[in-house]
């Protein structure tokens, strides 16, 4: 049986500071002007009762994910493991599954001219057991990624710990990155 | 919202642009005015002046062939890596309509062709310039006890590909706009509105231009009718959109109310596509008066707005996602 891997974002941890949105960009060589990942701030309320809500941007690693299901080359596809992944080579750029993810996680590498996207740094380090470079970099621990078939694991135990939200769930996409949502300041 | 650090325009870029509205267009052109030189061909009309049937079939088994041919250039040369376009046809994911697609057109476009040929077997013989491809035109003439057949054949298929774009888009639930089961209808009779445009525009431009006025007042009803079918389905669309709640329903209202496209949608599909061709039907009608002139402007005007719903639906659907 394949992983079960998670990557949960405590958005009670995060502090904005975009360093994991910079490892993301070296670690995987990005071109400017597109973004793998990106931290936004939404402000909410009127001053002095503010809210501040972080959001993470990103593949989400759809169990179902329909990026896959429309890509007419099997391009993108899902491995064993269940991460999504792209066949550059097969990739015609016909930008069908851009389109198609509800996330708006994906775009075209404009050095390759193909399509790509956050693949949870999977050649690189998951797959050499190593953390992604975004939850290895995080300053405040406020990503932690693990197999969920492991009871020790970080993502494991928060997971039972914790109550997590999964974004856009109402689509049926299943996915593998939760968010722990923000606890303090005005919600609306 | 702040994106804090770093370009946010990659989360609201415009994917598909003016090239794939095209392909739609000439993709439902080109099956529209198949369908539509078959249907003329199966139910003939005799009563009035026959040989602008004659005329309509002509110009179908034409405009089909060239349309697709367009279409697929245009598409091919708009993905962004068109040399590799070639993974497209050895392989295939049935879950993806874009691949269906390659499997209909894949069957579609030859049998256009044949059809052509099949039109056009007695010019094309008599032509010293056709001498050489006599092997082809023989073969063709092989096919002749088999027309009937390629003939249904052709019309299934002409219906998967005027469908298909449909689907292309409403296979996308990211995408509120595109994601009604209305949209492949829509487009189908859409399509099969251009195809009787454009038909009876070739005919009466190429293939005969001088006819009785009954005949005339007979293609400007046939022009209607479709409109009539069309404006109701594009009230459905929308109502459905607004029935659906939520983020589609807002994206529904923003895409009826702002902007640019909200224009176009009002004065272009609207207005020109489907108000002017009907104010000219119900003039020509009142005043007893049948130009060719009339046709003629009548049937620009229907293709031209069919041209401007594929832009609106494209457009409007990447821009208001709700
Ligand atoms: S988030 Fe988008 S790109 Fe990632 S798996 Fe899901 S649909 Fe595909
Ligand atoms: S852009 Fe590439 S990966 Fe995406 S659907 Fe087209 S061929 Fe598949």
């Amino acid at each position: 049986m394949g992983k079960q891997y998670r990557l949960i974002y405590d958005e009670n941890l995060c502090i904005g500071c975009q360093a994991c949105s910079v490892a993301c960009r070296v670690e995987n060589s990005v071109p400017d002007e597109v973004y793998r990942l990106q931290v936004h701030l939404h402000t909410k309320g009127e001053f002095p009762n503010l809210g501040m809500n972080f959001e993470r941007l990103s593949c989400v690693m759809c169990e179902n994910p329909p990026c896959v299901s429309v890509c007419p080359t099997n391009a993108s596809f899902q491995s064993k493991d269940g991460l999504v992944h792209i066949d550059e080579r097969a990739c015609i750029a016909c930008k069908y599954c851009i389109l198609a993810c509800p996330y708006h996680a994906r775009f075209i590498n404009p050095l390759k001219n193909v399509v790509e996207k956050c693949n949870f740094c999977y050649e690189t380090r998951v797959s050499k057991e190593l953390l992604p470079a975004c939850v290895s970099i995080c300053p405040t621990d406020a990503l932690s990624f693990g197999d969920m078939r492991h009871k020790h694991s970080l993502v494991h135990q928060k997971s039972h710990k914790e109550v997590l939200v999964f974004p856009k769930a109402h689509l049926g996409t299943k996915p593998k990155v939760a968010f722990i949502p923000n606890r303090k300041g005005m919600k609306s | 919202m702040s994106p804090m650090w770093g370009s946010v325009e990659q989360y609201s870029a415009i994917h598909w642009s003016w090239a794939i509205a095209i392909y739609l267009f000439l993709a439902g052109l080109s099956s529209g005015s198949i369908i539509v030189a078959l249907l003329v061909k199966w139910n003939r009309h005799e009563r009035s002046n026959s040989s602008i049937w004659d005329a309509m079939i002509k110009a179908g088994s034409v405009v089909a062939p060239v349309a697709i041919f367009l279409g697929l250039l245009i598409l091919v040369i708009d993905l962004g890596r068109p040399l590799s376009f070639y993974w497209l046809l050895i392989r295939y994911n049935i879950t993806s309509v874009m691949s269906l697609g390659v499997l209909f057109l894949l069957i579609y476009t030859p049998i256009v062709m044949v059809f052509m040929l099949l039109v056009f077997e007695r010019t094309v013989i008599k032509y010293p310039f056709f001498a050489p491809l006599e092997s082809l035109i023989n073969v063709v003439k092989s096919f002749h006890s088999y027309a009937k057949i390629i003939e249904y054949f052709l019309f299934g298929a002409a219906l998967c590909v005027g469908s298909y774009t449909g689907f292309l888009l409403s296979a996308l639930y990211a995408i509120p706009l595109w994601n009604s089961p209305l949209l492949p209808i829509l487009f189908l009779t859409s399509s099969l509105s251009s195809g009787v445009a454009v038909n009876i525009l070739i005919g009466l431009l190429f293939f005969k231009s001088t006819i009785n006025p009954e005949s005339i007042k007979y293609l400007l009803v046939l022009d209607t009718r479709v409109i009539l079918t069309e404006l109701p389905l594009l009230g459905l669309f929308f109502i459905g959109l607004f029935y659906a709640g939520g983020d589609v329903s807002h994206a529904a209202k923003m895409a009826l109310t702002e902007g640019f496209w909200a224009g176009i949608f009002w004065f272009g599909v609207i207005g020109v596509g489907l108000g002017l061709p009907l104010i000219t039907v119900i003039i020509a009608l009142r005043s007893h008066v049948y130009r060719v002139g009339y046709v003629v402007i009548n049937s620009m005007v229907v293709i031209l707005g069919v041209l401007m719903l594929r832009y609106y639906i494209i457009y409007a659907g990447q821009i208001y996602l709700g």
